[in-house]
């Protein structure tokens, strides 16, 4: 209650601000501080509600629902102050939070640069506001009630102490195929229990848990980071609207590019953490599967840094006088970032991806989808609005003669490419909206040119200089990077079989890339080291894709069973499966593998559990990094061992009415047992059984009896019959729709060799290596580091007074 | 000048033509209807759900697993997927397959389940006792 009063607060002084700031800029001199005091509480009440939320889930108050459904007794308090962005409310709530911090910088950086305060203020407290009321009680508020709208809680998450309570009774639900009793929350409830004096603390002791995916610890840093990046990306757009509003386009550019940056370095490490997420936790063996949820991020991530190019080469040209080139470019780009987050936002949430993804959140609600259409409208006609409004002024340019070997041009063409590929992006992670969807080949396909283009753009740009260059000079400079690259490419050509064209021009495109951008980062050690930002970023982005060559197009693959202490080869790794050990207090079960590599041994330990939040088969993969390569195993199925070892086991199928022979006893197969009753709970796919009654004849003595196949919780479960007199045990092993399959044996059977009655525990895994996977997330890590070198250069230089 | 836009449009116009190109190779049209997806010979995302009633089968000597799949109308088909059952599919509420179907049964080579309990609350189907 308390969480959403201060939210309700929070969103009056958010829009108090933006009114105050946007009266200031338009000549009231004394709304300033009004505007910056009410930013300020602002801020500090969402921090407040943030730690209300904290605080509730740390104390596990199952009152609120948003408690209740993604956290339990269980979890460390690590993962209860992760579960804060576990559900879609929290992570609304997480991103306002960042948000809003970062809004408390701006404000600092701006009050510091002439009148930009309460424009680019006024602009900010809008995104403020439109988030804070989407957390509003109204929407999709993380301090709702558990009663406010009814839920079905499990018996095992109430007191057991009030379940005697009288009237309880009418609140009680059975899910009538598994027999599982729920009683219904609602406020009814609620009030009756407040008569009775017991809160709904008191009543409800437990909760449902974390999604059991998400208990992982780059699942912890991941969203943080990810929304940092999302809240940032508000920087640049509130700058290209600060600057229509004043209608002055020169002074923005070198303002907004450290934020640019900035955030854009925090977002390339945001998807990289989810994707090394993804390569750890998901067990498919890959850290990016074009899965339109890990696309919608990726997008505003590239047009980001398209402006990026292009803001540099407006900054450039700036020195001339006038507002540079690209004016109108630099504004849509920084704008398009934004929106394109936004639009990510409404991919991920509104539920539109339903079919499309995995990990899309399910249907919000007609309120809560209306409202994201509501607010990513809004920001397309702001932006675009003030684009249009202002066009004539801004194609007042200053022509600037152009060159075919400027690096201006190269610049610009460098962004025109990563458009492209954004573009790309773009039109197949929209596709589901219209009831298409493209295959991942269509990614590939089309942004492998793309990025043999960027090597050979970026290591030619750097070799030319600004404005005009000789061809000769070109020519003669890029001769020893071009053999360096050749050779690097002809030894992974001739040594790394690596065979297909493309990959064979994008390995030597990367790698001329890569030795340009080193050979110059090496003068600049010497030297400046300030402006050293620019080569780490492109060495980092060239080793990330010499990576992304060998663990992609490079990775093998293999389905291997592992027979309990006997060792099997693949990819020159012997493995041999010991055992397993129960882990997690019996919870899971982590499967113990020796890999002996040449004359090295290691151990892993891949991990497979039911989990409870979902009652699903849970498969954690194992990784061994080595060197050169990671050798992933990922867990696939253990199979104990079954009594079918046994030779004297006679497993036959029988259609209705067949008979068998066995042990001189005549077996036949009657009829199936399905009732009503069991027709109905198949449909409804709630738990089920069903029956297939057989007759057993021997010495003219008959006796019938009935096996079942039961479902229960979605697991099969099948029963014997035995038979002590007639020295028969009968197993069902299957049972389909037009027959069964039974196994047949001895009850005593002392005959035969007893090797063959030793359990065979077999555990089947995917066996893959990927090389040089580990190019990929240094290559990210130097290319993030890269990025915050050029924040601290650009930050310096967006105070510097120009001329 | 002009012939820098001639250029740029050119470009342009090829871009889009290739990813246009791409687009309609690559793209999968979902389906509901599986007496459709029985007739065509294009690769398609069969959306319905697992036959229960009819279990499944996986062969661990040929790495396949096999189950039916109906649709909303109760057309039945047999899907084999070469790998192993996904997490998740005994709780699933729907299905989806991408494949094609030829020579009687359709050949997954990928399988997306639905929970219901995935990201959100289970939405639990009781009847009042």
């Amino acid at each position: 209650m308390i969480g959403s009063i201060v939210l309700v607060f929070a969103l009056a002084c958010s829009v108090v601000s933006m009114v105050m700031y946007y009266l200031n800029f338009r000549g009231y001199k004394n709304t300033l501080n009004y505007g910056r005091i009410s930013y300020h509480a602002m801020a500090m009440l969402v921090i407040v509600a943030s730690t209300i939320l904290w605080y509730v889930l740390l104390t596990h108050q199952y009152e609120y629902k948003y408690v209740f459904s993604y956290s339990n007794n269980s979890l460390t308090t690590g993962f209860l102050l992760s579960s804060f962005w576990g559900g879609q409310e929290g992570s609304f709530m997480l991103w306002l939070l960042i948000t809003s911090i970062i809004g408390i910088f701006l404000q600092s950086y701006a009050s510091k640069r002439d009148d930009l305060e309460p424009r680019i203020m006024a602009v900010f407290t809008l995104t403020t506001t439109f988030l804070l009321l989407m957390v509003s009680p109204w929407f999709k508020n993380p301090f709702e009630f558990i009663w406010a709208t009814p839920i079905f809680i499990d018996l095992k998450s109430i007191n057991p102490d009030h379940l005697g309570l009288p009237f309880l009774q009418s609140f009680f639900f059975t899910d009538q195929g598994g027999g599982n009793s729920f009683i219904q929350a609602n406020a009814e409830l609620k009030n009756l229990l407040v008569s009775s004096g017991i809160s709904m603390n008191q009543f409800i002791v437990d909760g449902r848990g974390l999604n059991p995916q998400l208990l992982n610890f780059w699942m912890q840093i991941h969203p943080p980071i990810l929304f940092t990046g999302f809240g940032m990306s508000t920087v640049p757009f509130a700058f290209a609207l600060a600057a229509l509003m004043k209608n002055e386009y020169r002074d923005w550019v070198k303002q907004a590019f450290p934020w640019l940056l900035a955030g854009m370095g925090v977002l390339g490490l945001g998807i990289m953490l989810g994707g090394y997420w993804a390569y750890e936790m998901l067990g498919w063996g890959g850290y990016w599967a074009w899965d339109p949820v890990e696309n919608s991020s990726l997008i505003p991530w590239i047009v980001g840094l398209a402006g990026i190019h292009t803001l540099l080469v407006q900054r450039k040209t700036q020195n001339k006088g006038g507002i540079g080139k690209f004016a109108k470019t630099n504004l849509i780009l920084c704008i398009f970032t934004y929106l394109l987050v936004l639009y990510s936002t409404f991919l991920t949430r509104s539920g539109v991806l339903g079919d499309a993804s995995v990990h899309s959140f399910v249907d919000p609600g007609m309120t809560v989808y209306l409202f994201l259409i509501l607010f990513i409208g809004t920001f397309i006609l702001l932006g675009l609005g003030a684009i249009v409004y202002r066009w004539k002024s801004l194609t007042d340019e200053t022509a600037i003669e152009e060159n075919l070997l400027s690096r201006e041009l190269a610049l610009f063409t460098a962004a025109v490419v990563l458009i492209a590929s954004a573009i790309i992006v773009l039109v197949g992670t929209s596709a589901p909206l219209f009831g298409q969807s493209v295959d991942t080949f269509f990614y590939n396909e089309m942004n492998i040119p793309i990025a043999i283009i960027i090597g050979f753009l970026n290591g030619l740009s750097l070799l030319i200089k600004w404005k005009h260059t000789n061809k000769q000079d070109v020519f003669r400079k890029s001769i020893p990077s071009v053999v360096t690259a050749f050779v690097f490419t002809l030894s992974i050509v001739l040594f790394g079989g690596v065979d297909d064209i493309m990959m064979i021009l994008l390995a030597f495109s990367m790698a001329f890339s890569l030795v340009v951008n080193a050979e110059i980062a090496v003068k600049i050690i010497k030297g400046n080291k300030k402006m050293l930002g620019a080569y780490v970023a492109h060495i980092g982005i060239a080793l990330f894709i010499l990576g992304v060559i060998g663990s992609a197009a490079y990775s093998k693959q293999v389905d291997v069973d592992l027979i309990k202490n006997e060792t099997t080869t693949a990819f020159g790794f012997e493995m041999t499966f010991t055992g397993w050990i129960p882990i997690d207090n019996n919870t899971k079960y982590s499967f113990n593998i020796d890999i002996k590599k040449g004359n090295s041994e290691y151990k892993v330990e891949p991990v497979m559990y039911i989990s409870e939040f979902n009652n699903s088969l849970m498969r954690i993969p194992a990784i061994l990094t080595l060197p050169t390569q990671d050798f992933y195993i990922s867990p696939i199925g253990y199979d104990e061992g079954t009594a079918s070892a046994n030779k004297n086991v006679k497993t036959i199928s029988l259609k209705k009415g067949g008979t068998t022979e066995f042990n001189g006893a005549q077996i036949s197969f009657k009829s199936f047992n399905l009732g009503v009753e069991t027709m109905a709970a198949m449909q409804e796919g709630r738990d089920f059984q069903m029956g297939a009654l057989l007759k057993l004849e021997k010495n003219d003595k008959e006796l019938e009896f009935e096996l079942l196949r039961k479902s229960v919780g979605g697991k099969i479960e099948f029963t014997s019959f035995v038979s002590q007199e007639n020295d028969i045990n009968i197993d069902l092993v299957n049972l389909s729709a037009d027959k069964i399959e039974i196994a047949l044996s001895k009850l005593n059977d002392n005959s035969d060799d007893h090797s063959s009655h030793i359990k065979q525990e077999i555990l089947t895994v995917s066996a893959s290596v990927k090389p040089f996977i580990s190019l990929v997330w240094i290559g990210i890590a130097v290319m993030v580091f890269g990025f915050f070198i050029s924040v601290t250069r650009r930050l310096r230089e967006s105070l510097k007074q120009q001329r | 000048m002009k012939n820098k836009y001639i250029f740029g449009g050119f470009i342009i116009v090829v871009f889009l033509g290739i990813m246009g190109y791409l687009f309609t190779q690559s793209n999968i049209q979902y389906q509901d209807d599986f007496s459709k997806v029985m007739t065509t010979t294009k690769t398609v995302k069969a959306t319905g759900s697992w036959v229960k009633e009819k279990n499944y089968q996986i062969d661990k000597v040929k790495k396949t697993f096999t189950f039916f799949m109906a649709d909303d109308k109760g057309n039945e088909m047999k899907v084999v997927y070469n790998g192993t059952i996904p997490n998740n599919f005994e709780s699933a509420i729907s299905v989806v397959v991408t494949g094609k179907y030829v020579e009687g049964y359709f050949h997954a080579r990928h399988i997306l389940t639905k929970c219901p309990s995935k990201y959100e609350n289970q939405q639990i189907q009781t009847s009042t006792m």
